[in-house]
C-alpha cells in the first residue's frame, strides 16, 4: 500500500499512473455483474467494491482517516477518468454517495465507524423518509414524532413517496422532536433501521400504473439515539446537507418516453415520428417540432454554461431553471406526440408503443412538475433567491409549530 | 326533432344527475372500467328505463323525441360522473345514422331495440387512420352471389366489442354505403383495442367477405354520416364540458383544504390563478356545448360552424382543466387512487373521437369561409 499521506501532493501524471497501474492489477470486467444500485453484501459486484473501498479509492477526496486519500476535487476527477475509462464502477462515491456523505458530515463516530465503509461497499441499503401527505411543498411542516426514551428514540407517523423502501436497512428521517418552537427549528435527523416490526411499508400505485415508491407507516419504530445525525433540533440543516448532495446528482435524469424506441436512423426522434405518421408536412407541427426540440437545446446550453461557471468557483442562477425547464420540456413534448399520433395516441400498451410513449410521457411528466417541489414552488424559490424579489408572508414561520394550522 | 320544456329538462337532469351520483360514483367507475365490458349492465337498463339511452329516437320507434338541447344536458352529467357505457356509440351515432339514412324498414328493425336498451349497436367508421371523414372509411363492399360482402378493416369502433349491430360504413362500386352487419356473423373479427381511458372501450373489427344488409339512404350516404357525427360531436362536448366543470370542482375544493405553509393552498396566488383561468375555459366549453346544441336543434345554418366551435373549444378545456388539476394537486393526484388521472384520461380520448382539435379548428375556420 502507498504511503498514503504522500498522495496528495503527487503531479496529476503521477496519480493517474498510480490509478491505471492499480486497476490493470486488479479490476477484472467480471466483476461488473451483479444489479447496480442494488445493496448487497455478496456477489462479484460487492467483492469488487470491498476492494475499491481497500485501496482508497472509493472516496479519494475524503480525509485519509476515512477511507479517503485527502485528494482535491480536480485529482478526484482524475481518478473517476481512469476508472470510467476501464467501465470500474466504485470510485467518486465522495461526490456521488448521498448516504455516506451526509453520514460522514454529521454522523456520530459510533454510527461513521459502524456504517461508512458498509456504505461505501454498497452494503447498506438505504431510503428517505421525508415528505408526508400533509408535508410535500412543506416540508418543513411534517408531523411524524420522534419522542425521546432513554437510550433510543420512539417514532410515529406516516412518510410518503419512499423509493426502494421495502428492501432498505436504513431510511434518512426527518421527524419532529419539539412542537413548542417554529416549525424549522423543532426537526431532528436520523438513521432509521427499516427491518423492524414498526415500520410498514405499503407501495404506492402511480397514475403511470408503475409503483417506484412508498408510503411507509411508522409505528412506535424505535431509532438508536447514536443513530441521530446532528444535534436536536439541527434536523433541518442536516436536511440541507444532505439535498444538496442529493441536487448534485441528480442533474438531467428525467425520463423520457417508456417504451425507448430507437430511430434506426438516428433522426431527431420527434421528426422521425411525424415523418412515420404523415404529420410532418403540417406546417403546425412542424413549428411544435422545431419549439420543442429548441427547448432541448437551449436548456442543455444554459446547463453547460451553468457548469462551466461552477467549474470556475462562480454560482449560475441558470442552475436553479433547469428542473423548471425540463417541465415545459416534458408537457410540451407529450402534447406534441399526442398531436402528431392523432387517433393513434387513444390506445396504450405494449403493442402500440407509439401511443404508449405519448401517453406516459403526458402522465410523467408530471414527475418532473411536482416531484422535488412543484413548478409552482420552483417558480417562488427562483422569484425569492435568485432574483431578490421579496418574499411571501409566512404566516407559521416564527410561531410554535404546535399553533400551525395543519391539513 | 321537439324540444322539451324547459323545466323539463332540467327535471330530466336531476334525475339524471342523481342515478349516476348514486350508480355511478367514484368507486363504481373504477369497478366497472376494470371488467370486459367496460359498461355496468344494470345501470345501463336503469339508464334506458329513464328514457337517457333512447332520447334521441323518434317516439314511433319507442324513443323520447328529443333533441341535441336534451342530449347535451344529459351528457354534461354523463361527463361529469365519468359514465362508463355505450350510450354515445349506441344510442347517439349508431341510432342518428339510422334517423338520418331514413331506411323505415332498418329503423323500424332497429331503433326500437337501441332505445329501450336492449340492443347495442355501433358505427365501424373509420379505418387505421382515424379520420372520421368520408376519406378515413377503409371498408369495401361488393356484390357477391345476390348479397353484400364486406371488406377490410375499421379501427376505433366504440363499444365494438360490446355490440349487437354493426353499422358499417363501405365504399361499394357506386359510392359509400351503410350496411348492417352481424358481428357474430363469419367473416367478421372483433378484437377490443387497450384503451389509455380504461372508462372506454374501443375495438378494432375486421371484415373478411361479411354479409351485409345495405340500408337505404334517402340522399348521398356521407351527409348523413355527417348529421350522426355532428349529433355525436354535440354529445361529446356536452360530456367534455360537464367533465371538466366537475374536475375544476373538486380541484378548487382541494385548494381550499389542502394546508402548506399554515394557509390553504388556495390563498396562493399560483394555484388562484390557475382554478381562475379554469374557469374560463369550463365556462367558456359549457357555453359552446349548449350553442352547438341550441344551433343543431333550430337547423340553423351556422349550425355545423357552432358544432366545430364546441368540438374544439370543449376538448381544449377539458384537457386543459384535468391536465392542469392534477399539476395543482400536487403529488396525491400522481397516485392511480385519486381521481383525476381518470378524468385526464377521459379528456385525452374525447379529445380524439371524431376528429382532433386542429382538425375542428380547420373546419371552424373553413366554416367561417377561410
Amino acid at each position: 500500500m502507498p504511503d498514503t499521506a504522500d498522495l496528495a501532493t503527487i503531479s496529476d501524471g503521477q496519480l493517474r499512473e498510480e490509478v491505471a497501474a492499480w486497476l490493470k492489477a486488479n479490476w477484472d470486467p467480471s466483476y461488473r455483474e451483479g444489479g447496480a444500485g442494488q445493496a448487497a453484501a455478496s456477489g462479484p459486484r460487492s467483492a469488487w467494491l470491498a476492494k475499491v473501498v481497500e485501496a482508497r479509492w472509493a472516496a479519494p477526496r475524503w480525509p485519509v482517516a476515512w477511507y479517503g486519500r485527502g485528494l482535491s476535487d480536480a485529482q478526484g476527477r482524475i481518478v473517476e477518468r481512469e476508472f470510467a475509462r476501464v467501465g470500474a464502477p466504485g470510485t467518486g462515491q465522495d461526490r456521488t454517495n448521498l448516504w455516506a456523505n451526509t453520514l460522514l458530515a454529521r454522523g456520530t463516530e459510533a454510527l461513521k465507524a459502524r456504517l461508512v465503509p458498509a456504505l461505501l461497499r454498497g452494503e447498506v441499503g438505504m431510503c428517505l423518509l421525508y415528505s408526508e401527505p400533509g408535508a410535500g411543498s412543506d416540508l418543513a411542516g411534517i408531523r411524524t414524532r420522534a419522542d425521546r426514551d432513554g437510550d433510543h428514540f420512539v417514532v410515529n407517523g406516516q412518510k410518503v413517496w419512499t423509493s426502494s423502501a421495502a428492501t432498505a436497512d436504513y431510511g434518512m428521517l426527518i421527524a419532529r422532536t419539539d412542537w413548542d418552537v417554529p416549525k424549522h427549528k423543532g426537526i431532528s435527523f436520523f438513521f432509521c433501521p427499516m427491518k423492524q416490526p414498526g415500520v410498514e411499508v405499503r407501495p404506492l400505485r402511480q397514475i403511470t400504473d408503475e409503483s417506484h415508491f412508498n408510503e411507509v407507516f411508522l409505528t412506535d419504530a424505535i431509532v438508536p439515539a447514536e443513530n441521530q445525525l446532528g444535534d436536536m433540533g439541527d434536523g433541518w440543516g442536516v436536511l440541507q446537507t444532505a439535498l444538496a448532495y442529493e441536487r448534485s446528482v441528480m442533474g438531467e435524469g428525467a425520463r423520457g418516453p417508456r417504451s425507448g424506441v430507437a430511430e434506426a436512423s438516428g433522426e431527431e426522434p420527434l421528426i422521425a415520428l411525424a415523418r412515420e405518421t404523415g404529420a410532418l408536412a403540417d406546417p403546425l407541427i412542424r413549428q411544435s417540432i422545431a419549439q420543442v426540440i429548441a427547448w432541448k437545446k437551449l436548456n442543455a446550453l444554459n446547463t453547460a454554461r451553468a457548469k462551466a461557471d461552477l467549474a470556475q468557483g462562480t454560482s449560475s442562477p441558470v442552475m436553479s431553471l433547469g428542473k423548471l425547464a425540463m417541465s415545459r420540456i416534458l408537457h410540451e413534448e407529450a402534447r406534441l406526440r399526442t398531436a402528431i399520433l392523432g387517433a393513434g395516441s387513444l390506445l396504450e400498451g405494449p403493442d402500440y408503443p407509439r401511443a404508449e410513449d405519448a401517453n406516459f410521457l403526458t402522465l410523467n411528466a408530471y414527475f418532473t412538475s411536482i416531484g422535488g417541489g412543484t413548478d409552482q414552488i420552483q417558480r417562488n424559490i427562483i422569484g425569492e433567491r435568485v432574483l431578490g424579489l421579496p418574499k411571501e408572508p409566512e404566516v407559521d414561520r416564527d410561531i410554535p409549530f404546535r399553533q400551525v394550522r395543519g391539513g | 326533432m321537439a324540444t322539451i320544456a324547459p323545466e323539463d329538462l332540467q327535471a330530466l337532469k336531476d334525475a339524471v344527475h342523481r342515478l349516476l351520483g348514486d350508480q355511478s360514483g367514484e368507486a363504481q367507475v373504477r369497478a366497472t372500467m376494470d371488467t370486459a365490458s367496460g359498461y355496468d349492465p344494470a345501470l345501463w337498463k336503469q339508464l334506458a328505463e329513464m328514457g337517457v339511452v333512447g332520447l334521441v329516437v323518434d317516439e314511433e320507434f319507442g324513443g323520447g323525441g328529443a333533441g341535441p338541447v336534451e342530449l347535451e344536458a344529459v351528457m354534461e352529467e354523463a361527463g361529469a360522473a365519468l359514465l362508463c357505457s355505450p350510450l354515445l356509440a349506441s344510442g347517439v351515432l349508431a341510432a342518428e345514422l339510422l334517423t338520418a339514412l331514413g331506411d323505415r324498414a332498418a329503423a323500424t328493425r332497429l331503433l326500437p331495440g337501441i332505445a329501450a336498451g336492449t340492443s347495442i349497436a355501433t358505427v365501424a367508421l373509420t379505418g387505421e387512420r382515424g379520420l372520421w371523414t368520408a376519406d378515413g372509411v377503409d371498408l369495401t363492399a361488393e356484390v357477391v352471389g345476390g348479397g353484400w360482402a364486406v371488406n377490410g378493416a375499421a379501427r376505433y369502433v366504440i363499444h365494438g366489442q360490446n355490440a349487437d349491430v354493426l353499422l358499417a360504413l363501405a365504399r361499394a362500386p357506386d359510392g359509400l354505403a351503410v350496411f348492417e352487419v352481424d358481428p357474430k356473423a363469419s367473416g367478421v373479427e372483433i378484437e377490443a383495442l387497450p384503451a389509455f381511458d380504461h372508462t372506454l372501450r374501443l375495438a378494432a373489427v375486421r371484415f373478411t367477405g361479411a354479409a351485409g344488409r345495405r340500408l337505404d339512404a334517402a340522399g348521398p350516404v356521407w351527409p348523413a354520416v355527417q348529421q350522426a357525427i355532428d349529433l355525436a360531436l354535440v354529445a361529446l362536448a356536452g360530456e367534455q364540458a360537464g367533465g371538466a366543470r366537475r374536475c375544476l370542482e373538486f380541484t378548487v375544493d382541494y385548494a381550499k383544504n389542502r394546508i402548506q405553509f399554515g394557509r390553504a393552498i388556495g390563498s396562493f396566488q399560483a394555484i388562484k390563478h390557475m382554478a381562475a383561468d379554469l374557469l374560463l375555459e369550463s365556462e367558456s366549453a359549457i357555453s359552446a356545448a349548449r350553442n352547438a346544441a341550441a344551433r343543431l336543434a333550430e337547423g340553423a345554418p351556422d349550425a355545423p360552424a357552432a358544432i366545430s366551435l364546441a368540438a374544439f373549444a370543449c376538448a381544449d378545456a377539458f384537457s386543459q382543466t384535468t391536465a392542469t388539476s392534477i399539476q395543482m394537486h400536487g403529488g396525491i393526484a400522481f397516485t392511480w387512487t385519486h381521481p383525476a388521472h381518470l378524468y385526464l384520461r377521459r379528456a385525452r380520448a374525447d379529445a380524439q373521437l371524431f376528429g382532433t382539435p386542429a382538425v375542428h379548428r380547420e373546419r371552424y375556420v373553413q366554416q367561417l369561409g377561410g
